[in-house]
């Protein structure tokens, strides 16, 4: 008998304990917001987010320099492919010219043009007729 | 000052008070919770644009709070596991000294009483669903109504949830008492 009722006084304690330490959630009071609290949200943002639209910009920046420098190469490549076509045409040009050059010279050896090496002699020979005629 | 900014100060006015209480009621410390709140305002800045109005904003705000605060304590929970280890393996961990020497137990900060870091204790056994709904009801200003808006749930199931959180704290809270 004695046993139980201390059972029960040892029950009842725990009891008791374990509703004060659910109590406590009840006692909590609202916190007041530190009047620095804003501030502080409002520089961190600002640090935050400035910075990173910094970087934004500086991408940006880093953006418009990489389409610059292809520009640039992209000027180069034609700049030079059209350099070296105008020197492979010249190249080609210059056989063309002293072939020119050697063909306005020429003997015209071949048979084709026999028939000027033929009338080469013609004139002399006219030139005999006609002081012959007179 | 652009739009933008004026109204998020504003925004920031109207909540500040409601978040910040909402992450101290998790982390019983108040250092941790107006770092976390400003956290929440700092992801709520982020993600403004991004928010559909599915949802009010300020249970928007409550529900990034709870995260936040959930988050937090998963972490300390893994940082005292993590310093524990270091102990066992017998390397000194100079923060948990630091936090130690300091006093900076979030339940000894609200209380300073033995019974309150039981209770955080008690309360960071429970889930998550049952901790927040039970948390959250505790804090004045919140219904039923809204707590099973910021869960995602129906107003029954935060009933339960609270029914639920309230038996296994006692439970444990029994269990812990009829030990000593």
């Amino acid at each position: 008998m004695k046993q139980e009722l201390m059972m029960k006084r040892h029950n009842n304690n725990i009891e008791e304990q374990v509703a004060k330490a659910m109590m406590l959630l009840d006692e909590i009071k609202p916190l007041e917001v530190d009047h620095h609290f804003r501030v502080r949200l409002m520089q961190r943002i600002e640090y935050e987010f400035g910075q990173r639209s910094g970087y934004a910009q500086a991408g940006l920046r880093n953006r418009f320099d990489f389409r610059l420098a292809f520009m640039a190469l992209l000027i180069m490549v034609n700049l030079g492919s059209a350099l070296l076509s105008v020197q492979h045409n010249n190249l080609g040009k210059t056989p063309g010219i002293s072939e020119m050059i050697d063909n306005l010279n020429d003997d015209y050896p071949s048979q084709e043009f026999a028939y000027y090496d033929q009338t080469s002699a013609y004139p002399a020979e006219t030139m005999t007729a006609e002081s012959k005629t007179p | 000052m652009t739009s933008k900014e004026e109204s998020f100060r504003a925004l920031v006015a109207g909540h500040q008070e409601m978040v910040i209480n909402t992450c101290y009621r998790f982390v019983f410390n108040r250092e941790d919770a107006e770092d976390l709140a400003q956290d929440v305002f700092i992801e709520v800045f982020r993600s403004l644009e991004q928010f559909r109005e599915e949802a009010k904003l300020s249970t928007w705000i409550y529900r990034i709070a709870v995260t936040k605060s959930l988050d937090h304590l998963r972490r300390q929970k893994r940082k005292k596991r993590f310093s524990s280890l270091k102990r066992i393996i017998g390397i000194d961990d100079p923060i948990a000294e630091i936090a130690d020497s300091n006093g900076d137990n979030p339940a000894e900060a609200l209380v300073g009483s033995e019974q309150a870091v039981i209770l955080q204790y008690a309360l960071n056994t429970l889930p998550d669903s049952q901790k927040t709904a039970f948390l959250l009801s505790k804090q004045e200003g919140f219904s039923n109504q809204e707590i099973a808006d910021i869960l995602k749930t129906s107003v029954s199931a935060v009933e339960s949830l609270v029914h639920r959180a309230k038996k296994n704290l006692h439970d444990k809270l029994y269990a812990y008492y009829a030990m000593q």
